[in-house]
């Protein structure tokens, strides 16, 4: 099993139509080929961490970096996990219209983003901390923090 | 459509014969026998004037695409349709003109192709020129070359940048003027692009009027004419020198500067403006034995004792979402798996570039590990020198007690004995003075003491913790080593009357014989309470869960000076004797109980009741 964490940008806005499509989409999909993580979007700034075995990730990960949506596609960390850390997998993102996104599966604000698990490294739990700052800015990222004290 | 036929009879040029496609022209209203002036219908009065001079001057006359709106139906506005007109007298025999014959061919196809033809040579001119203007006010040399890679056309920039004269053969010249280091490059790849039928983009060293060769950037697409057959190529010339340099100067500076940070012993590394880090040098592999790749992006917080890695990223985090300087002393492990304590530093750089982190990780770990021997030593130096100058005064005081007895008896002595030899008699004196003398001496010593530790002080209002957190601060060392907890609980009695001194020279032996008699195989749990009795009288309790010890069989007095409950534990045997003195001589004392193995409770009656 590995994992895997990306930064990308949109390469136009994403509407909230967009983004619930996406979501539904990449759950689906994720689903079916047992892929978990989590997806950060915001203002065009885009993060992902999946994880899942080898040979569905690498293939997974050509098509994403392919996809014509987002470009300048960076890979941050490629490597071999033990566990996984996330259930499932969901979306961060601020809708315009948040209310109808509430009850949507998988879909969550950015502030109520759980503290990276205590499955994952230190220095990966700093990565996830960093590419959430990175798409969100300060703002959102105290929350986050509360893991490291842990 | 057929051809529109009329015949006008007469002078009044009256319609005669009218054949349907004329009809359809002249609309409805028109019928045989009508004069034209009366019932024009579709006929312009401009048309009108020209039958009747045609008529007139017996002379037919041809109009090319003459306009004639149609007649229309409803409110429809009538289209403009344009005939060729043909107005052709007719004669009687060789008589005079007896009426007209009127032709009238639809063109409005034709017409409206011409039209549109003219409006677009005029498009066509206005963009040429536009395209001739922008081509020639661009800073670029434009070009075209066809596919026998001759030139169609340079832009005026060629002649003024090259100094050539506009008689210049351009496909002789264009290649000379390429830098001799270039030139079999350019031509090769500009050869292949044709042979291919692509564009092209390189750069290369043209020589500008002036001798200098100037970096250019050649940049051509094809012109294809049918697919795969390409016949012109149109590209332009950037003048790209000043770039080049820059960046050439750029690469070089970073190279020079990664040189340099590669040459240092010491860890430096840079960082993005997400924090992630993108260079490390290359004594950071030598020091963690661990690739860049390893390393990875936050790879460097592996590096820290696992401790410390929560707080260092948490630092990391807050520095990089407030771009504020990041320092602080870490361990951090070496190849051989050793840590050494560093100092960690980054700043954010920020430039035209965006902002960008370095960092450097300094060892400080001999610094840092003589620092600590050196304060523990100087703590252990200053606790005994406390010690003995306690120790000092104490015994100073104590001394007194037997020189005064030995003066009483000596005095009885002199009083009751005799002395027959003079020369007794003298020792006598001497002895005296000796004893004199020793008085004087432990008096000094006293006032000495005295004097230098403030044990002299009046007695104030003192507030235990505070006192307690000052000897405790001096006892860090001791403490952090022994991993002992320390409760205090100054709540029932939180203020002490005493001597300052002697309240810290109290709680210091009692701590620190605490901490030193730690049982090694638990941490050390220390309780320090203050209470009332019954009787309102203040109580300090210390108790510890250290390795206690052998009480003797009777109540008191425990302590000797210089006896020592655990020899293989360093110590001048004082401590515990000086507390004692300290307690009695202000009135109070001293009670203990204690286990082997499991701890010793010290309770202090301040004052008796």
């Amino acid at each position: 099993m590995i994992h895997i964490v990306y930064m990308s940008r949109a390469v136009r806005p994403l509407s909230d139509q967009d983004l619930q499509e996406l979501l539904m989409q990449c759950r689906r999909d994720n689903a079916a080929h047992n892929v978990t993580g989590v997806l950060f979007y915001s203002h065009g700034n885009i993060a992902q961490l999946i994880e899942g075995e080898k040979e569905v990730l690498e293939p997974l990960f050509e098509t994403i970096s392919r996809d014509g949506r987002h470009s300048n596609v960076i890979k941050l960390v490629d490597k071999p996990i033990t566990v996984r850390s996330f259930s499932d997998w969901s979306m961060a993102f601020h809708p315009l219209e948040p209310s109808g996104f509430e009850a949507l599966q998988g879909f969550l604000l950015p502030h109520h983003l759980p503290p990276p698990p205590s499955s994952l490294s230190i220095a990966d739990s700093l990565l996830v901390d960093l590419v959430k700052l990175a798409v969100f800015g300060a703002e959102e990222v105290p929350a986050g923090l509360g893991a490291l004290d842990a | 459509m057929p051809a529109g036929v009329a015949t006008l009879q007469g002078a009044e040029l009256r319609y005669g014969f009218v054949n349907e496609a004329m009809q359809a022209v002249l609309g409805p209203a028109v019928r045989e026998g009508d004069a034209v002036a009366e019932h024009p219908g579709a006929i312009p009065t401009d048309l009108l004037e020209v039958m009747r001079q045609v008529y007139d001057a017996d002379r037919p006359f041809v109009a090319k695409a003459y306009c004639l709106p149609l007649p229309t139906t409803a409110d429809e506005k009538p289209a403009p349709r344009y005939f060729d007109i043909a107005l052709e007298p007719v004669h009687e025999g060789d008589g005079p003109v007896s009426g007209l014959l009127l032709f009238a061919v639809d063109v409005t196809v034709q017409e409206e192709a011409r039209q549109r033809a003219h409006h677009l040579s005029i498009e066509t001119r206005r963009l040429d020129t536009r395209l001739r203007v922008l081509t020639e006010t661009v800073p670029q040399i434009t070009f075209t070359v066809d596919a026998d890679s001759r030139f169609e056309y340079v832009s005026p920039q060629w002649y003024y940048f090259t100094g050539q004269p506009p008689t210049a053969d351009l496909n002789a010249i264009w290649p000379l003027l390429i830098h001799p280091d270039d030139r079999l490059r350019v031509l090769y790849q500009s050869d292949t692009a044709r042979a291919s039928g692509v564009g092209w983009s390189y750069e290369y060293r043209l020589r500008r009027h002036d001798g200098q060769y100037r970096w250019m950037l050649s940049r051509a697409l094809p012109e294809l004419h049918a697919p795969d057959q390409a016949v012109f190529w149109h590209g332009a010339l950037t003048e790209v020198h000043d770039q080049r340099e820059l960046a050439d100067a750029l690469r070089r500076g970073e190279a020079e500067l990664r040189f340099l940070a590669d040459s240092i012993p010491e860890l430096i590394w840079t960082a993005t403006a997400e924090g992630f880090i993108d260079y490390y040098n290359h004594y950071t592999g030598e020091y963690s034995g661990l690739t860049k790749e390893e390393l990875g992006p936050t790879g460097w917080i592996n590096l820290l004792e696992p401790s410390e890695q929560a707080g260092a990223a948490r630092r990391w985090v807050q520095s990089i979402a407030t771009g504020l300087p990041y320092e602080g002393l870490f361990r951090m492990r070496r190849h051989d798996g050793r840590y050494r304590w560093h100092i960690i530093r980054a700043r954010q750089l920020t430039d035209e570039r965006g902002p960008r982190w370095f960092g450097t990780c300094t060892d400080v770990d001999d610094q840092y590990r003589l620092r600590e021997v050196l304060q523990t030593q100087y703590d252990e130096l200053a606790r005994t020198n406390r010690d003995l100058d306690t120790f000092v005064y104490t015994a100073s005081h104590d001394l007194k007690q037997p020189v005064l007895n030995l003066r009483g008896l000596f005095d009885e002595l002199r009083r009751s004995a005799s002395f027959d030899d003079p020369e007794e008699g003298e020792i006598v004196g001497m002895l005296d003075e000796a004893l004199l003398q020793l008085d004087i001496t432990l008096q000094d010593l006293a006032a000495t003491v005295q004097e230098q530790r403030g044990l002299s002080a009046p007695v104030e209002a003192l507030d235990l913790r505070s006192v307690a957190d000052e000897v405790l601060l001096g006892l860090r060392a001791q403490v952090q080593e022994a991993e002992a907890t320390v409760s205090l609980d100054f709540e029932a009695a939180p203020t002490l009357t005493y001597g300052r001194a002697n309240l810290r020279s109290i709680l210091h032996n009692l701590f620190s014989n605490a901490l030193k008699f730690a049982d090694p195989a638990r941490p050390l749990h220390l309780t320090v309470r203050s209470s009332l009795t019954d009787a309102g009288q203040p109580v300090l309790t210390v108790q510890d869960n250290g390795m206690g010890m052998e009480l003797p069989g009777r109540p008191a007095p425990v302590f000797q000076p210089f006896a020592r409950q655990h020899p293989h534990i360093a110590g001048a045997g004082v401590g515990m004797y000086l507390v004692q003195r300290i307690v009695a001589s202000r009135g109070g004392h001293l009670q203990v109980s204690s286990t082997v193995g499991e701890g010793t409770t010290f309770t202090i009656h301040w004052f008796e009741s």
